[in-house]
């Protein structure tokens, strides 16, 4: 059994469609995790319209499970082009965090509204249906989900996913140079490992892929500090501390066009090496499916 | 040097070719011309290199095996190994189960939508892509 994982849509932001970030793509987040028996969401941006139409194409609509790191417009924007969700005999578990929230649902309804878009949550035909996490994770068809919140403005969280040994975590809208034990050390020696805290890391550890928002190159942070994103290196001290085997840098900022994007991923294997780590690392790029 | 009459001709008689060159002997793309260059396969290494693959169909097996649409005699690669898709203007690359695997700039994918100068390695086969226009 294995974990498939495809890249709908890497940006982060804004959709930034165009010739300069045609290689890695100009839709906002979307992953897909896939089985043999289901298909898990990570998060509804631009990307989930594509995910949507290639669904309807395949033999039968498996059972369908959503899950959204948080609720920002560049996470959300796909979902009412989300065709599926139009067809009466489809089903989608729509996952809270935790028994007895419905704040996701009323935010997809909320953007749903007449104000904003055409149709109306309620008048979608596919059942939509609340599911939520339990604290030690639970088991969806087979696959084991947990999740952690992370450090971004209004919270978010990350998944990991678990089947038959393999392991996968969907980290993104995660401010990881916050949560630096010593953030002076970026300054005083920015060459050295940066320690993060043990139970994030944990979460993360021995995850065949993390797929992780290193948004920013180390010049461009100190602008945006509080914005709720990492800087590349930091995302790749956490992948070695926590013994990651392949590393997807996800969530690039809309002004790096695909070159830039190609000078963020040579600093970061270079980081890799000078840890003496074996990590494969790489940009995340849509149309992109990897066997797990 | 090019008069009028001969730019207003008949198009079987359309001076500006694909293939024409100016003064200069730089390359000039006539922009009525309709014809399309699909997009091709550059092999760089591996047993029969230097070659070129045009995928001209909408799909095209490489591998091991004698009846495939890219044949290479390599025993690196399986007898099926990667199948290149066209949609439009697109094309994908997908594994098909092979021993080895294919690697996208290094990284090991089960299938990826390529781009000018992308690099797959199949066995000990590389292979340039180039985008058809």
């Amino acid at each position: 059994m294995a974990l498939f994982v495809r890249f709908w849509g890497t940006r982060g932001s804004i959709p930034t469609p165009g010739f300069k970030t045609k290689r890695y793509g100009g839709n906002t987040s979307c992953v897909e995790v896939r089985t043999d028996e289901s298909v898990f969401i990570c998060d509804g941006g631009t990307g989930l319209r594509e995910l949507g139409q290639d669904l309807i194409r395949r033999a039968t609509p498996p059972p369908m499970h959503l899950f959204f790191s948080h609720m920002h417009w560049d996470h959300i924007q796909g979902f009412p082009f989300f065709v599926p969700a139009y067809a009466d005999h489809n089903v989608l578990s729509v996952y809270e965090i935790a028994p007895g929230q419905t704040r996701i649902r009323e935010l997809l309804t909320g953007q749903m509204r007449s104000e904003y878009f055409p149709v109306s949550f309620c008048d979608l035909g596919a059942k939509i249906q609340s599911g939520y996490l339990e604290h030690q994770g639970k088991l969806i068809d087979g696959v084991k989900v947990r999740c952690i919140s992370q450090h971004h403005p209004g919270t978010s969280y990350a998944y990991s996913f678990e089947q038959g040994g393999k392991k996968v975590v969907y980290s993104t809208d995660n401010e990881l140079d916050l949560w630096l034990a010593d953030p002076n050390l970026c300054i005083t020696s920015p060459e050295s490992l940066r320690i993060l805290p043990s139970e994030f890391v944990d979460f993360v550890r021995n995850a065949d892929l993390l797929i992780a928002d290193g948004q920013y190159t180390e010049e461009e942070y100190p602008t945006r500090i509080g914005w709720g994103h990492a800087r590349t290196n930091t995302v790749v001290d956490l992948a070695v501390q926590a013994g990651v085997k392949q590393c997807a840098i996800f969530h690039h900022d809309p002004m790096q066009t695909d070159d830039d994007v190609d000078r963020k991923l040579e600093r970061a294997e270079e980081r890799a090496r000078r840890h003496g780590s074996n990590l494969v690392i790489f940009g995340a790029r849509e149309g992109m499916e990897l066997k797990v | 040097m090019l008069s009028l009459a001969a730019v207003t001709d008949s198009p079987t008689k359309r001076p500006l070719r694909d293939d024409a060159t100016n003064v200069l002997g730089v390359r000039i793309h006539d922009p009525l011309d309709r014809s399309v260059e699909p997009s091709w396969l550059e092999q760089r290494e591996g047993p029969g290199a230097p070659a070129r693959f045009l995928l001209q169909q909408p799909e095209s097996v490489v591998g091991r095996a004698s009846d495939v649409d890219f044949a290479i005699e390599s025993s690196l690669i399986s007898r099926r190994h990667a199948v290149f898709v066209q949609n439009g203007p697109e094309v994908t690359c997908r594994d098909l189960d092979s021993s080895n695997g294919v690697y996208l700039n290094g990284v090991k994918v089960h299938s990826a939508l390529l781009h000018e100068g992308d690099t797959l390695q199949i066995g000990d086969v590389v292979l340039l892509f180039h985008e058809g226009r």
